[in-house]
């Protein structure tokens, strides 16, 4: 399950949520604090929307270019026939 | 496209392919290929095209029938390994054409690994004696990437992220498109098309390896009067919920065995002849019969391999398993050659359009490709690409051929609109997203042993009585947002689907290829050699029994 995106490290490309399958990570714009005071800022940041539905595929941590995608290799929620 | 002032957006196209795993791109490329030039042809996918199916998470295992393999053996070997149940002529075909397919793959830029001496590198797979299969280079992702810009450079339109949610007829007796919301903004659109290939999977109850991956588009076809097939048949196999392990048949070639508590090797009682070598159903089968006499944890004991094969294992030509495997570190080494329990897995049904051999489904203007066409019920490692392979070519040519009898259809405004409304009708802002929690009940007791896998007339009947009190809860789930708007309408195939799986189940009495009936432990040909076809009708679904027609080989002729 996907667990973590540095985002202090992160441009903001948007690969992770292309690739990833499950529709756990959405872009979104969100406000940077000032620089000059008064003149707001924006970026696009990935954002871990439905972290219950990812799917354990490491799309977005294969792909992406920083590597600052942290996906844990654990596999939850698989039910048991018995 | 042009604005269709009430809804959304309205789409025309000549065929329209739903899902871009293997079958739809090569369903799409087949029909652009073979369509008079200004034919247009457009490929929806519920995520990315290119990336998305069952096909991109996998090896891509194929099946090919080489000039000089022995075409008729390895038909009849595929024919039998599927227990009969089996569209022989299609089976065959989908052989026949396979090394024809190999090299338009290659034309696009698909590599197969070659020997040292230059010819292809090809191995046996589980089960059967003369068929091979290979792999190309980058497995399923590249496949899937490569197939994607094939497409997209002979002018295929591409949407992504279309989610249908339902099939349009326009007021006649042949489907005319499909209706769906794109899955990130929530926006309607209708999709007029003379011909509409569905190739969206089996459907899963999401307890597959590729656990995003739903398969609703069969049932969509059901609604619109299409037959389904093989409701009772299932991809089982044993796993393990600690790790991915895709390696099973090799590690069992390496000397691992499945053993139960006492540590005895099961399997030899169960297969005589086969023992752990035996196909997967049977496998899966032994351990819920294990599980019934208390001897279970059931384990795959891997320690038996020696320690110089044992690397194999911890490497992978898929990307995200070999990130998987390396992430895990000691620990996959650990649970891979340790004490760790297995169970047996419904992964997927095996459910799919019924069709001819050119892969038309009942209902004019609808075709089946992949998974979602039922030319057969068990895939073997590398049948299953083949045959997706096979059915995309076949489904997109027959839909070009038909197109002169299929004229562009009109929109049915009033059919759009009530579409429209069944489409967002679970969307309230203020509600809480609860699906999941019912998807979780619901596997809960469709994931049982003794009803997934080893079956009997009365667990049946209870899955049934389940099934009817869970649907009333159904009814209640509503949507705050699109994410959750699309989980919503994959549930609800999947409740559809259950129904009918648990009612082709009690109808075939016998037990044959992944279906197991405790209560009829046995093949039974003289009455069984038939395929239960499965219509709605308004007192629900309408179960009949089809013969099997045998025209290269039968029960008792060998192999």
């Amino acid at each position: 399950m996907i667990e973590a995106i540095d985002l202090e490290k992160c441009t903001g490309c948007g690969i992770c949520d292309e690739v990833c399958p499950a529709d756990v990570i959405h872009m979104e714009q969100v406000a940077l604090p000032d620089v000059v005071e008064g003149l707001g800022r924006e970026k696009w940041l990935p954002a871990i929307k439905f972290q219950q539905h990812c799917v354990t595929c490491f799309n977005c941590e294969l792909f992406c270019p920083e590597g600052i995608v942290d996906v844990h290799p654990s596999v939850k929620n698989r039910p048991r026939p018995w | 496209m042009a604005a269709n002032g009430m809804y959304g957006t309205h789409v025309e196209t000549d065929i329209l392919v739903i899902g871009a795993g293997a079958g739809g791109l090569v369903a799409a490329l087949s029909a652009k290929r073979a369509a008079p030039p200004g034919t247009r042809v457009t490929i929806a996918d519920s995520w990315k095209v290119g990336r998305s199916g069952h096909t991109a998470f996998s090896n891509a295992w194929t099946v090919v029938v080489a000039p000089d393999d022995d075409l008729d053996s390895v038909t009849k070997e595929i024919i039998a390994g599927n227990d009969f149940i089996a569209d022989q002529p299609l089976i065959h075909r989908v052989l026949e054409t396979s090394w024809d397919r190999l090299k338009d793959l290659e034309g696009i830029g698909l590599q197969w690994p070659r020997n040292e001496d230059g010819s292809y590198y090809r191995r046996p797979t589980r089960g059967l004696k003369d068929t091979r299969v290979m792999y190309p280079v980058g497995g399923g992702l590249e496949f899937s990437w490569k197939l994607k810009r094939g497409i997209e450079d002979e002018g295929v339109e591409i949407l992504d992220r279309f989610f249908v949610t339902g099939l349009m007829k326009g007021g006649t007796e042949r489907v005319t498109g499909a209706v769906g919301v794109h899955s990130r903004s929530g926006e309607f659109f209708a999709i007029s098309a003379r011909a509409t290939i569905i190739a969206t999977n089996a459907i899963t109850f999401r307890t597959g390896f590729v656990r995003d991956l739903t398969g609703t588009g069969t049932l969509l076809a059901y609604r619109a009067g299409a037959k389904l097939r093989n409701a009772e048949f299932s991809y089982l196999r044993p796993g393990t919920p600690r790790f991915y392990f895709e390696g099973i048949a090799f590690a069992i070639q390496d000397g691992a065995s499945f053993v139960n508590k006492h540590d005895e090797q099961f399997m030899l009682s169960y297969e005589p002849e086969w023992g752990d070598r035996a196909d997967v159903p049977r496998i899966a089968r032994a351990m819920a019969m294990e599980r019934q006499k208390d001897n279970d944890p059931l384990y795959l004991d891997m320690s038996r391999i020696a320690d110089d094969k044992r690397d194999f294992y911890f490497s992978s030509t898929v990307a995200w398993m070999q990130r998987f495997l390396d992430k895990l570190g000691d620990e996959a080494r650990t649970d891979m050659f340790g004490k760790t329990p297995y169970y047996p897995q419904n992964q997927m049904t095996k459910m799919g359009l019924a069709t001819d051999a050119d892969c038309r489904s009942n209902v004019p203007g609808l075709y089946a490709a992949g998974l979602a066409q039922a030319g057969c019920c068990n895939h073997f490692a590398g049948f299953h690409i083949g045959m997706c392979i096979g059915t995309g070519w076949f489904s997109g040519q027959a839909a070009v051929r038909d197109l002169e009898t299929l004229p562009p259809p009109g929109l049915d405004q009033a059919e759009v609109s009530a579409l429209y409304r069944e489409t967002r009708a679970p969307l309230d802002e203020a509600a809480s997203a609860d699906s999941d929690a019912w998807l979780l009940d619901f596997q809960r007791f469709t994931s049982r042993y003794d009803i997934s896998i080893w079956k009997s007339a009365e667990r049946l009947e209870e899955a049934l009585a389940t099934l009817a009190g869970l649907s009333q809860r159904f009814a209640g789930l509503r949507a705050p947002d699109n994410h959750e708007l699309v989980r919503i309408k994959e549930t609800e195939a999947m409740m559809m689907a259950a129904e009918i799986i648990f009612r082709a189940s009690l109808m075939r009495e016998e037990s044959r290829m992944s279906h197991f009936r405790e209560d009829f432990d046995f093949r039974d040909d003289e009455n069984w050699l038939a395929w239960i076809d499965v219509h709605e009708s308004d007192a629900g679904p309408v179960l009949t029994k089809t013969p099997i027609p045998t025209p290269i080989t039968a029960p008792g002729a060998g192999a």
